[in-house]
């Protein structure tokens, strides 16, 4: 029947669809960052191409990793761990469905629109109004689908993930609709506090809220260990949300906005580091004694090093919003090598993490090689330690060039190499996500798999 | 589902607060008043900067140029400030600066140099790592370039820097000190003293015993070039210091009056004929004669005195 060709109504569709949804933009995603990256080293590589010139790459880089394969993927995942939690299905397969082909449609006209330049003119909004329109749509609909889910649980008891989940869906539509400025054109500053709000809250009330709540779900499934302080969570959890929304105006601390926005924005920011500490101490007093199984099980190693990042991160971010480091630090690569730490050290390596354990969970079917997953892990883990090397060094590089008065055509030439390097990285990236893209197709997609589809497809979390 | 109401309530009240104090608060509390130095796109028969506008955000230059300067900004013209942003929406501050900074671009280079530059930006830059633009057709490239030669244009100095409006318009009418009284000029000697003569010197020569040091010489007021300055700009100067020297803002010091007084003093020192400051031994020396002389007791309060 064609509508369940469609929308499928089988159980664990609509997170499967999500899933390799996701998987697909990574690819375009990553692969759109890389080359900008070796168009730094080698800035005649492409010539007139508009559409492959390095802002054009820039827009559509991180509008397909944000929205396409960070967003897609948590939705996914959140699609089997909310309903895992509430002991029920679901509440619409269908809906989740339907979400998933708006959410694609999305992908596809980003796609055409913002590698010809058809932009906004905002960072991290740049999508034009009827694509902003679908976004808070499908935002919306997925927010109804998880609500009603929890609504039909079947526990009592809501676990800690599932606080983070029902925050983010409830913050996060918001956050967006105020943040596009669709219909809006406010005057300069204005519009670059309400464009920061934006900028930073994507990250503070999705990103970190969804990906926090995974890591909560992952570490004792992962671990078979009780999560050690369900107190020390909700402080954690209270913190995000009282402490992340007013931060955003930190990105914009020597411009002529008003100081007492710009001090709330400082002040938050530090405090920020209370519920970090409080969410990390959590994870490592769970993992305490659990330490060596990262050696053997995959999805655990890649949710540990997310942690991991997520440390080195939430440590940096509040040292940076400091007046006086932000004034040495703004307008550099180190700030870019910021933002990867959180999005692909960080929330990209729980999402992986949270695929592959929930995707065989989901489909019934193993990973086709667990070598595969190893070398996804090595050319991830290194590609992105040697990108935030490079990056950094870059950074400070140009820091010392701008508060000492050198002139860019003189920093520019000293940090050649870091460009080079960080090209080097992106194809290691790149390379391992290819590889986790060509796993999850031979898992999914091999003809023995097939045969034994009809028995295992009952094999569930 | 009633365990939860309360989690609920509390986070829809916390968002909405947030929301209050940092979305909605500054929309109401923080509306610039145009300072008349923002950018202005006037439309000619060869160019429309307006346009040019928008190739400027099509083509995404704002992800690696910024368009605001910093205090600590050297060589990147005036400090930006509120008023000059109230027209630009979607705003172009940029956040990354892989190339220069924009706010004070134009007029800088020829125009011909800015098209070459965007053509192949390593013919005329050799080091860059700018991307060729090559692909905009004519008409773009030129209502880019039209954009960019608008930018600062408004802050731009032609002939001599102007005080900022609001130096004629506030500050001058409540001026409280009449600043060519022979009596106003003398309190304002002892601020001169206490804070200017190090640099500027005790007879406002610029040769305080620390211009040795500057690579900006401190000014030499004796100039009869200074005659020339009206109330207001040296009023300006005092209180806003000079962007790329170590003038500094006397705004955070000293009070309006002190630096009305002050401002007073600083216009009897113009002279007919300049005193010229070129020989080491006119320097202003640091005596130890001046240095007061202090009990072992003042040195250190804290000893008790033996």
């Amino acid at each position: 029947m064609l509508l369940d060709a469609v929308l499928s109504n089988r159980e664990g569709s609509a997170a499967r669809n999500f899933i390799l949804s996701a998987i697909w933009w990574s690819i375009l995603g990553m692969g759109a960052g890389m080359l900008g990256g070796l168009e730094f080293s080698m800035p005649d590589l492409i010539h007139n191409i508009p559409q492959l010139s390095f802002p054009h790459l820039r827009m559509w880089h991180v509008n397909a990793v944000a929205i396409g394969w960070l967003s897609m993927g948590y939705v996914g995942a959140m699609y089997y761990m909310v309903p895992s939690l509430a002991k029920t299905k679901l509440w619409s397969e269908r809906l989740g469905n339907f979400t998933m082909w708006a959410w694609n449609a999305v992908m596809v006209g980003a796609f055409c629109t913002l590698i010809n330049g058809s932009t906004e003119g905002r960072e991290y909004a740049e999508l034009g109004a009827v694509l902003d329109v679908l976004v808070a749509i499908a935002l919306v609909t997925i927010a109804a689908n998880v609500y009603m889910t929890v609504v039909n649980r079947k526990v009592k008891k809501l676990y800690v993930s599932l606080w983070y989940f029902l925050g983010a869906l409830f913050w996060f539509p918001l956050v967006y609709i105020i943040g596009q400025r669709t219909f809006v054109a406010l005057p300069g500053l204005n519009d670059a506090i309400v464009g920061w709000f934006y900028g930073h809250n994507i990250l503070g009330m999705w990103f970190t809220t969804v990906g926090v709540g995974m890591m909560y779900y992952l570490l004792p499934r992962l671990t078979n260990a009780p999560l050690y302080s369900h107190g020390l969570s909700m402080l954690g959890f209270w913190g995000i949300a009282l402490f992340y929304a007013p931060t955003g105006t930190h990105h914009i601390l020597q411009s002529p906005v008003p100081e007492w926005l710009k001090a709330i924005a400082v002040i938050s920011s530090v405090f920020l580091l209370v519920p970090v500490l409080t969410v990390l101490t959590n994870f490592f007093m769970t993992m305490k004694g659990k330490w060596q199984q990262v050696v053997t099980d995959m999805p655990l190693r890649f949710a540990v090093t997310s942690c991991m990042f997520y440390l080195v991160t939430c440590t940096q971010g509040p040292f940076q919003a400091t007046r006086w480091v932000n004034w040495y630090l703004h307008f550099t690569q180190w700030v870019v090598g910021h933002a990867h730490l959180a999005l692909l050290g960080t929330f990209s390596f729980i999402l992986t993490s949270a695929i592959y354990y929930g995707l065989p969970r989901i489909t019934g079917r193993d990973w086709h090689s667990q070598g595969l997953i190893r070398a996804h892990y090595w050319l991830k883990f290194l590609g992105f330690l040697l990108m935030m090397l490079s990056l950094t060094i870059a950074g400070l590089i140009q820091s010392a060039g701008w508060a000492f008065g050198v002139p860019v055509d003189q920093w520019g030439l000293q940090i050649r190499p870091y460009w080079g390097l960080r090209a080097v990285s992106g194809v290691m990236i790149v390379l391992g996500q290819c590889i986790f893209a060509y796993n999850a197709f031979k898992s999914l997609y091999t003809p023995a798999a097939k045969a034994a589809d009809a028995k295992t497809a009952e094999v569930k979390a | 589902m009633n365990g939860y109401r309360l989690g609920a309530i509390g986070i829809v009240i916390t968002f909405f607060t947030i929301i209050t104090a940092t979305v909605l608060l500054p929309m109401v509390l923080f509306n610039p008043v145009p300072s008349g130095h923002g950018n202005k796109y006037v439309k000619s028969d060869v160019v429309n900067p307006a346009r040019g506008r928008q190739i400027y955000v099509r083509e995404g230059c704002f992800y690696c140029h910024t368009q605001f300067t910093r205090l600590q900004d050297r060589g990147y013209g005036p400090l930006v400030k509120a008023g000059d942003y109230v027209w630009e929406t979607p705003h172009q501050l940029g956040t990354a600066r892989t190339g220069p900074d924009l706010t004070n671009e134009g007029g800088r280079f020829p125009s011909e140099w800015q098209k070459a530059h965007l053509i192949n930006p390593r013919a005329v830059k050799p080091g860059s790592i700018m991307p060729s633009f090559s692909h905009l057709s004519n008409r773009d490239m030129n209502d880019l370039v039209g954009y960019i030669q608008t930018l600062g244009n408004q802050r731009t100095v032609h002939a001599y820097v102007e005080a900022p409006a609001e130096y004629e318009q506030v500050y001058l009418p409540r001026k409280t000190v009449d600043t060519n009284s022979d009596a106003a000029a003398n309190a304002g000697r002892g601020i001169y003293t206490q804070n200017c003569a190090a640099c500027h010197g005790l007879e406002g020569e610029g040769n305080g015993p620390n211009s040795i040091s500057l690579e900006k010489k401190p000014a030499n007021f004796t100039r009869a070039f200074y005659k020339q300055y009206p109330d207001a700009f040296w009023f300006y100067r005092v209180s806003e210091g000079v962007a790329g020297t170590r003038m500094p803002r006397f705004n955070e010091i000293l009070t309006e009056e002190e630096r009305w007084y002050l401002v007073a003093y600083l216009k009897s020192l113009p002279q007919n004929q300049e005193i010229v400051i070129d020989k080491l031994d006119q320097l202003n020396k640091v005596g130890q004669v001046h240095l007061p002389k202090l009990t072992e007791q003042e040195w250190e309060p804290h000893s008790g005195g033996n």
